[in-house]
């Protein structure tokens, strides 16, 4: 038994007690207990096993920079790996588990693996896997072999494969004034900003105000500082232009000073009120920034430093005095600056035993050789820890002379019995978000510590963050960086004079090590690997990091990052800036990817109805996605294929009449005296000459010649046109339109709106088509002469007004018939009923596919962005005439090859089926590796040849009509021998539309 | 003549949904049978558009970036150069403005049948907004009467703010039903009531 | 990044498209040179610098606007409707 609940102090609500699973064992804590103060005061001080060894490792920091104390939440079956026990608030029911163990975290099998420790040193995976062939295992044959052992072996928590039901969601917010971090610096930064009147954000990572002073030994204003924190929190949370954002956690500084950040809104409470999401992700666009971001404790680099028992110094004092917890019985301290003597103070002012300091300095000041004889903890100056030693917790460390000179160990090696070492390396002013916003650190000599850079936007820090060690300053800097013009009383603080500067020493590094020495916790990386990656040619600081993976786990290498670079700047023989570092990118805390995805998951992404989307699912749809569009794909009948329906529906459009919904064509209103000389210019074809009420097939090409989209136009006025696009590429065309407009021909006085979502269409097509019309419509004829091929006239149909046009993609009789999209069901209906004496069928996208591919019409599946006009057989609409987009390019002599793929029929010899995307080859199972020379662009049974027929691009596509040759679906080994047939499969005359 | 069918369909459910037992946040309705009408203009021509606008309607507009009017059922914002929604309860609109703006002006569209209306007001709703579009609601940023054209996600939007805690929306139509499910599943948190 | 609309005012770079470079200049549309109608399709220059680029806003007021841009800090230095600088240039 080492650590263990003190008598009094902390913030807990001793009143209360939370019961809470680890590892299938229950234990309780109160109300403010962490899951790692909680299991410290049930002592507990093993949590995990490490990344790559193993090793058993215990809670090792006090927040977010907590390297080895991760556990698993579970939550009936969702899992969430990886939390730090040291942010996770305990609640009633929660169930936890420690990770990277097997079978259990007491006896781990996979320990083993400390003996093969130089087998998984720095590299291992390069070397071991990417090697040159030995025997039959080939280096990437050999990880295959190997990977399933290595991902049990190596790695932290596991994720869940269950969907996660919890709910997530983004608030955009915009302040003048964002304040991260609300410790001292931030609370007064912020104070004297929202003074000012400006919209101010305080953003506080965990569940109090406060930072350090929650756990400071210090006095403000003759109080206790964690109480003057919470009042003046709560004084700042009231002000009308001040909101105050706790339990979250800033993550992300992004161009324009967009930062980005997560709260835990629910994660903490057992029960949630219907609606709250479980963790908030805020977008904050703010004028000015003011990091507060504090400073992280650094461990010293020594043997045997990774030990559960040996955490920061810290870490130690906030177990003490914020939570009321020993961490334990005989607590010692290791140093080489000022810092652990204050942790010393407050550690024994909150009841703990200190009873003995190391440090590396061999000498220090009257005020913390004060504190210490006031602690009553033996003063070992000019010393160092050389090792560790334990049963299952810390019992002792051994201690030798230091020379913090030369860095050498020397004399007898003297063991202290502790069952809690604190280590402080000094500090590291947390400027992850500055540099993420993209300045470079400097360093500075007498902190040791990289400083945040010059700002390149508009930011400030202040705090310890900006290298302001105590209260005093930081509140007096944080005042001006509040507000230029603050005017602010800042509270007394009585503290002790302390030098905030440390030795410069990160490593101890004996004659004989017995043990490993750790600099990055979480990944395994020790000092002994950093010096391996400079054996090997790894110099700089950005192939350290990944030839080692230092600093790359999810703490991001926050207690790491200089005690690595220190080391490698050691070996290198230059100064720790010349090394330099890596920059520190988003997110600064992990982030789950539920609050990432927010509100858009399930069936909260867009979904795009059309006006009778009710309809066909009332009616037997089964529908599919098109983009974002639901579009009916058959409507079944019970017990039929798809293969059934949609041939049933496409037999009718030919032998009858069948209605579609084409609603989600994209349409385009295009108005302005020059609208007949722009469509003149996008298109390829002549519309200046399309008289009014008169509709025209029309092709745009991209720039570069090649096809973009086809689609009718409809002239509606002199001035005034409607563009019909695929659905697909409503958008696209859009933008192009757009884009030529502004940014091409300005002078062109032409309007654009997408009136996509104003009309409802309904295409009947089928010999009876103008039957069921003259059943319905009023206010017009719809007869031949009234109503030629592409002719547009309006009138009513239920009394609703229509515009109708005859066009047809189906090759047969057929009419688009569009009306304001509220009364689309309305006129879907009166269609139906005007076809019921003709049998009329709803259709869906299969048998619309099945048209067109027995007529040899192309979509977007034939004008897939590779393809020309000339490939596509639609040449002879390109104008002589008149320039239009791509006119300069289309005619290079590559896009006008021979041996380019162009557009054919196919036709199975075999009535089967041939498969969509098959190769087309001249053998299906050649001995020698033989080349495709086409593909299948789509395929279908046809009701009107009775056979199965496809369109495909095909190299010297017309000049191979008449041959035959195999469709050949390798993944789906189906090979089927098809004859190459024009693309005009059916009525290649037309007679039939233009009947 | 039938009545133009709503895309909401059975997402529309009337009365209180969410968190209410804490009280009512948000209210959310969909206003109907109006008539939505877009003007453009010429670039050379806004004033004179905004005049023709101006005696059309009785709501007269300074020609700067996103103002708007709104008195009773009747209200005009701009959200682009020269573009404006001009929207009335009045099926008579059309024919008003089309013989006060002539095509030397600028061009119109009739969008009645192409966007819905989401009403959202209580003391929540630039909260519940605020999840779904990136734009500034508070009043100094976005003033009573003006209009906005932005996104949520794939979701197109113009919002007019009608007072200080009611907005209307304007969504394309296809995407209505989506977008109020959306809303509605944002606005649970506060409690919301549907009208 | 946020991007200051002339229009709209400061909006997320989401509701925005990049459109290309703003510096090509679009050939004589019945020229037939070969040539200059490559270089203004294909070839692109790549400043480690300030550039001029468009930009659609299209989850906004749907214009084009010409932004510049330095490329190696993404700081913005200008934004402007694309109608009336490429109006105003080839004029």
């Amino acid at each position: 038994m080492t650590s263990s609940r003190l008598s009094k102090g902390g913030r807990i609500d001793r009143s209360r007690s939370i019961r809470f699973l680890f590892d299938g064992k229950a234990y309780s804590g109160h109300p403010g207990d962490t899951l790692a103060s909680a299991l410290l005061a049930n002592g507990i001080t093993l949590f995990g096993r490490s990344f790559k060894y193993h090793r058993p490792r215990g809670v090792f920091a006090a927040g977010s920079d907590e390297p080895n104390a991760l556990v698993t939440v579970l939550s009936g079956d969702v899992r969430e790996p990886n939390v730090r026990a040291t942010e996770l608030e305990i609640f009633d029911g929660l169930v936890t588990r420690s990770q990277n163990r097997f079978p259990s975290l007491e006896h781990d099998f996979l320990a083993v693996n400390q003996l093969a420790g130089p087998l998984f040193s720095a590299g291992f995976y390069y070397k071991t896997f990417m090697g040159p062939a030995i025997g039959p295992l080939r280096g990437t044959r050999f990880w295959m072999f190997c990977e399933k052992f290595i991902r049990r072996a190596a790695g932290l928590g596991k994720a869940g494969t269950s969907p996660d039901p919890e709910r997530y969601e983004r608030m955009n917010a915009f302040c003048d004034i964002l304040v991260v971090g609300s410790g001292p610096g931030g609370l007064i930064a912020a104070e004297a900003a929202a003074a000012t009147g400006a919209r101010v954000i305080i953003a506080e990572e965990r569940p109090l105000a406060g930072g350090s002073l929650l756990a400071s030994g210090e006095m403000i204003d003759g109080r206790n500082p964690a109480v003057w924190a919470r009042e003046k929190a709560e004084a700042l949370a009231s002000l009308p232009n001040v909101r105050f954002l706790t339990r979250t956690s800033v993550w992300g500084y992004y161009d324009g000073n967009v930062l980005t950040a997560v709260e835990h809104v629910s994660d903490y409470k057992p029960n949630r009120t219907k609606g709250l999401a479980r963790q908030r992700h805020w977008v904050i666009r703010t004028g000015r920034v003011i990091l507060a971001t504090g400073a992280f404790e650094r461990p010293m680099v020594f043997p045997g430093n990774d030990r559960p028992g040996v955490m920061l110094a810290d870490a130690m004092r906030r177990y003490a005095i914020e939570y009321g917890v020993a961490t334990g019985s005989a607590v010692t301290l290791f140093t080489n600056n000022d810092s652990a003597y204050d942790a010393a103070r407050a550690l024994s002012i909150g009841g703990v035993n200190v009873v003995a300091i190391v440090d590396v300095r061999p000498d220090i000041s009257g005020t913390c050789r004060d504190i210490a004889s006031v602690a009553g903890a033996e003063l070992l100056l000019g010393h160092a820890v050389t090792a560790t030693h334990a049963g299952k917790t810390l019992s002792s460390i051994t201690v030798q002379h230091f020379n913090a000179e030369t860095g050498r160990v020397s004399g007898a090696p003297r063991e202290i019995r502790t069952d809690s070492l604190g280590v402080s390396g000094g500090w590291s002013p947390a400027i992850h978000l500055a540099s993420q916003a993209g300045g470079k650190p400097e360093w500075d000599e007498d902190l040791q510590a990289f400083l945040p850079p010059e700002p390149n936007q508009n930011w400030v820090m202040t705090g310890s963050a900006a290298g302001y060690m105590d209260t005093i300053s930081v509140m007096s800097d944080a005042a001006t960086k509040g507000s230029a013009k603050s005017r602010l009383v800042l509270p007394a603080v009585e503290a002790p004079m302390l030098d905030s500067s440390p030795a410069p020493v990160f490593e101890i590094e004996p004659a004989i090590k017995s043990q490993k020495a750790f600099v990055d916790f979480q990944h395994d990386v020790t000092a002994d690997d950093i010096r391996l990656a400079y054996r090997e040619g790894f110099h700089s600081v950005e192939h350290l990091k990944r030839y080692t993976t230092l600093g790359m786990a999810t703490d991001q290498g926050k207690t790491s990052n200089v005690p690595g670079l220190a080391i490698m700047a050691d070996v290198r023989g230059i100064s720790i800036p010349q090394a330099g570092t890596t920059r520190f990118r988003p997110p600064f805390t992990p982030v789950s990817l539920g609050a990432l995805a927010a509100e858009r998951h399930g069936d909260l992404r867009p979904h795009r109805l059309t006006p009778m989307h009710d309809w066909h699912l009332a009616n037997g749809a089964k529908t599919y996605e098109a983009g974002l569009w639901h579009r009916p794909m058959i409507y079944s009948s019970h017990g039929e294929t798809i293969e059934q329906a949609y041939t049933r529906e496409a037999k009718a459009v030919r032998d009858s009449v069948g209605i579609v919904d084409v609603s989600t064509l994209g349409k385009i209103d295009i108005q302005g005296p020059d609208a007949a000389e722009f469509l003149d210019r996008v298109y390829t074809n002549m519309f200046s000459t399309l008289p009014v009420g008169k509709a025209r097939y029309g092709l745009m090409l991209r720039e570069d010649g090649i096809a973009f989209d086809d689609g009718t136009t409809w002239r509606l006025g002199e001035t005034q046109f409607l563009m019909t696009t695929t659905t697909a590429n409503a958008g696209p065309v859009m933008q192009h339109l757009e884009y030529y407009l502004d940014c091409v021909w300005p002078e062109l006085r032409v309007h654009l709106t997408s009136v996509t979502d104003v009309w409802a269409g309904s295409a009947v097509s089928g010999p009876k088509a103008r039957a069921v019309l003259e059943g319905c419509v009023t206010g017009t004829k719809v007869d031949n002469d009234t109503l030629p091929f592409m002719g547009i006239v309006r009138g009513k149909i239920a009394d609703v007004p229509v515009m109708i046009c005859r066009l047809s993609f189906s090759g047969e009789l057929a009419y688009e018939v569009y009306c304001g999209a509220g009364y689309g069901v309305h006129i879907w209906e009166a269609l139906l009923a005007a076809g019921k004496p003709f049998a009329i069928l709803p259709y869906g996208l299969e048998a619309l596919g099945t048209l067109r591919i027995e007529k040899g019409h192309v979509t977007g599946a034939e004008i897939d962005g590779r393809t020309t006009a000339h490939d596509l057989h639609l040449d002879w609409m390109l104008s002589k005439k008149k320039p239009f987009i791509g006119s300069a390019m289309v005619h290079r002599e590559g896009l006008k090859n021979e041996n380019r793929l162009s557009l054919v029929g196919l036709i199975s010899l075999d009535n089967q089926s041939i498969n969509g995307g098959s190769h087309i080859v001249t053998d299906p199972r050649p001995r020698e590796p033989a080349d495709s020379f086409g593909h299948v662009t789509a395929a279908c049974y046809s009701p009107a040849l009775g056979k199965y027929i496809a369109l495909a691009l095909v190299k010297h596509g017309t000049s191979m009509i008449g041959n035959r040759a195999f469709a050949t679906d390798l993944l789906r080994d189906k090979h089927c021998a098809v004859e190459i047939v024009s693309h005009h499969m059916f009525d290649a005359e037309g007679s039939r539309m233009h009947g | 003549m039938a009545e133009p069918r709503s895309p909401l369909g059975k997402a529309f459910v009337a009365g209180d949904h969410g968190n209410h037992a804490a009280g009512i946040g948000v209210t959310l309705r969909e206003r109907k049978n109006l008539s939505i009408i877009q003007i453009t203009a010429w670039a050379d021509s806004i004033p004179a558009v905004l005049t023709a606008i101006g005696s059309a309607t009785g709501l007269v507009l300074q020609n700067k970036p996103g103002l708007g009017r709104v008195a009773g059922e009747k209200s005009v914002f701009g959200f682009a150069p020269g573009r404006y929604f001009v929207v009335s309860a009045t099926p008579d609109l059309e024919t008003r403005l089309r013989s006060a703006i002539s095509a030397e002006l600028g061009t119109m569209v009739d969008l009645t049948h192409g966007r819905t209306v989401i009403r959202i007001g209580g003391p929540r709703s630039e909260w519940v907004i605020s999840k779904l579009f990136a734009i500034d609601f508070s009043e100094h940023a976005f003033p009573v009467a003006y209009g906005r054209a932005t996104l949520h996600h794939d979701i197109h939007t113009n919002i007019q703010r009608i007072d200080d805690e009611t907005f209307d929306l304007y969504v394309f139509r296809t995407f209505a039903r989506s977008f109020w499910l959306t809303l509605g599943h944002a606005a649970e948190e506060v409690g919301y009531r549907v009208e | 990044m946020i991007i200051r609309c002339p229009y709209c005012g400061p909006r997320d770079v989401i509701e925005f498209t990049y459109q290309g470079d703003a510096t090509r200049r679009r050939p004589d549309p019945a020229s037939s040179d070969q040539d200059a109608w490559n270089s203004y399709i294909y070839d692109r220059t790549n400043p480690g610098g300030s550039h001029r680029e468009f930009w659609l806003h299209g989850g906004g007021c749907r214009q084009h606007l010409v932004i510049t841009r330095d490329m190696t800090t993404h700081a913005i230095s200008s934004v402007a409707f694309a109608r009336s600088i490429v109006a105003g240039e080839s004029s």
